[in-house]
């Protein structure tokens, strides 16, 4: 039993150095995920901002009506569907990097979600605090940056933190459009190797892995940010 | 105290209804530099709206307000630099939670007057020992009490140089006995000179510190005199009725 453990963890992961497969995906799936967030808080944010001033001041109507009509095609429909519309049909004709419309799929189909995280926490801070901010003469946006935003941030921590885990996750469908991240490298292995155990343990310990990390990181954040109202 | 400055706010014809409700309906008033102006009134009565009004956090649905000559109603205003001399302090304080004392207070004359953090500081710090609470500069506003609160909400603002201070039922929300400090500093005020528009339940600030009172009702000044005048010869009958109910 344990003799064939090692003799498989031999072929799948030393041989030929197939472990490469693993740390190379393992490169890819971060990269993507980190611009894509990147991406997410961005254009999420900006959402998010048209959204509740419409909500508060009856202003951006226009915008408003496109921020939900995005918002609602964006989680309407599967992310694999939407990445394999960016690459096969809206950049078909470019030779366009794939790791690029990974990340572009991946943020923009992050942002769509943020958006309504961030709406939320900007609508669940006190209007007390908008009007404190605009009697001291402070413009909207000025008010939205220095008052609100700070303390909206702080309450959506959690479900921002929520958001990022499951977009790393969801990158694991790159491999639709060929793209060589952490899932496909794992099964680059099994098709060599024609050993489904080993690859894919090894793929879902290393994003078991990688969330544990982060949701650790989201927890210290959210603790000193807690503090430092004390 | 000085009755007769110059005009600073001038109101006209001032009517705001939500829905079909009239929450003013028509008021036309002068506050004069100077003046410490309290108004009072039943719940519901539109003071609040009044007030709010004065600083346009509620747009009026009809009139014109003119602060030092300039109708900041029209729209070609700028409104955020005339805010910036029209201090507000609130019922519920509205204090920061993310910034410390200091960071309150500083915010708005160095993003907005353009101080440095330097002298934005050491303005604050020499606010903050006026009302003695330099010791909290470093505190958040979760560590203070509401009276503690409510003075440094009053600095934050004092520290914008206002020609005028708006309060807004200012001790409602204290307790009892913190009341006396927040209207201590307030009496401070109006002995320097500040001019104030005052909505509160606090009789005995108003006999004592007012150079007029207006009774709000029903969305209208219905009687304003001198405090003396105004506790002791009431004229119109609502406002009797709400003396009796609340002396």
């Amino acid at each position: 039993m344990l003799q064939n453990l090692q003799d498989s963890f031999y072929v799948n992961f030393i041989k030929e150095n197939r472990w490469q497969y693993l740390t190379d995906g393992l490169k890819v799936t971060l990269i993507v995920t980190f611009f894509a967030v990147i991406v997410g808080i961005v254009f999420g944010t900006l959402i998010a901002i048209i959204r509740s001033t419409h909500d508060k001041t009856g202003k951006l109507t226009i915008l408003d009506i496109l921020a939900r009509i995005y918002i609602t095609v964006i989680r309407g429909t599967p992310v694999v569907v939407q990445l394999m519309i960016i690459y096969f049909v809206i950049f078909a004709s470019s030779d366009i990097d794939k790791t690029v419309v990974a990340v572009l799929a991946f943020g923009m189909n992050s942002s769509a979600y943020v958006a309504e995280i961030v709406r939320s926490g900007i609508m669940s801070v006190d209007s007390g605090q908008f009007e404190a901010g605009r009697s001291l003469g402070f413009n909207y946006i000025q008010t939205m940056r220095y008052i609100i935003l700070p303390q909206a941030l702080k309450n959506i921590l959690p479900a921002l933190g929520n958001e990022f885990i499951v977009l790393l996750k969801e990158t694991s469908v790159s491999g639709y459009i060929a793209l060589q991240d952490l899932t496909k490298g794992g099964d680059i292995i099994r098709s060599r190797t024609f050993d489904a155990f080993m690859p894919l343990f090894a793929v879902a310990l290393i994003y078991l892995v990688l969330v544990l990390i982060f949701t650790k990181l989201v927890n210290m954040l959210e603790r000193r940010m807690r503090n430092s109202e004390r | 105290m000085s009755v007769n400055g110059d005009v600073l706010i001038k109101v006209e014809g001032l009517k705001k209804s939500f829905g079909g409700f009239h929450a003013l309906d028509g008021i036309t008033e002068e506050i004069r530099k100077g003046e410490v102006v309290v108004i009072v009134g039943p719940s519901g009565s539109g003071k609040s709206t009044f007030l709010r009004s004065l600083n346009l956090l509620e747009v009026p649905t009809e009139g014109h307000i003119y602060f030092e000559g300039v109708d900041i109603t029209d729209k070609k205003t700028d409104l955020d630099k005339h805010r910036q001399k029209m201090g507000m302090v609130f019922q519920h304080f509205n204090l920061f939670p993310h910034k410390t004392i200091l960071d309150n207070i500083t915010l708005a004359p160095i993003k907005l007057l353009g101080m440095t953090k330097e002298e934005a500081e050491k303005k604050a710090m020499d606010l903050l020992k006026r009302v003695g609470l330099q010791d909290k500069a470093d505190s958040y506003p979760s560590r203070l009490s509401g009276g503690q609160k409510q003075r440094i909400a009053i600095v934050r603002s004092l520290a914008m140089d206002p020609d005028v201070m708006l309060f807004d039922e200012p001790t409602s929300a204290l307790d009892p006995e913190m009341v006396g400090e927040v209207l201590e500093l307030m009496k401070q005020l109006a002995k320097d000179g500040m001019t104030m528009v005052v909505v509160t339940h606090e009789m005995g600030f108003a006999k004592e510190v007012a150079s007029r009172v207006l009774f709000v009702d029903e969305g209208k000044v219905k009687e304003q005199n001198t405090p003396e005048e105004f506790f002791s010869n009431p004229k119109d009958p609502r406002l009797k009725e709400f003396l009796s109910k609340i002396l």
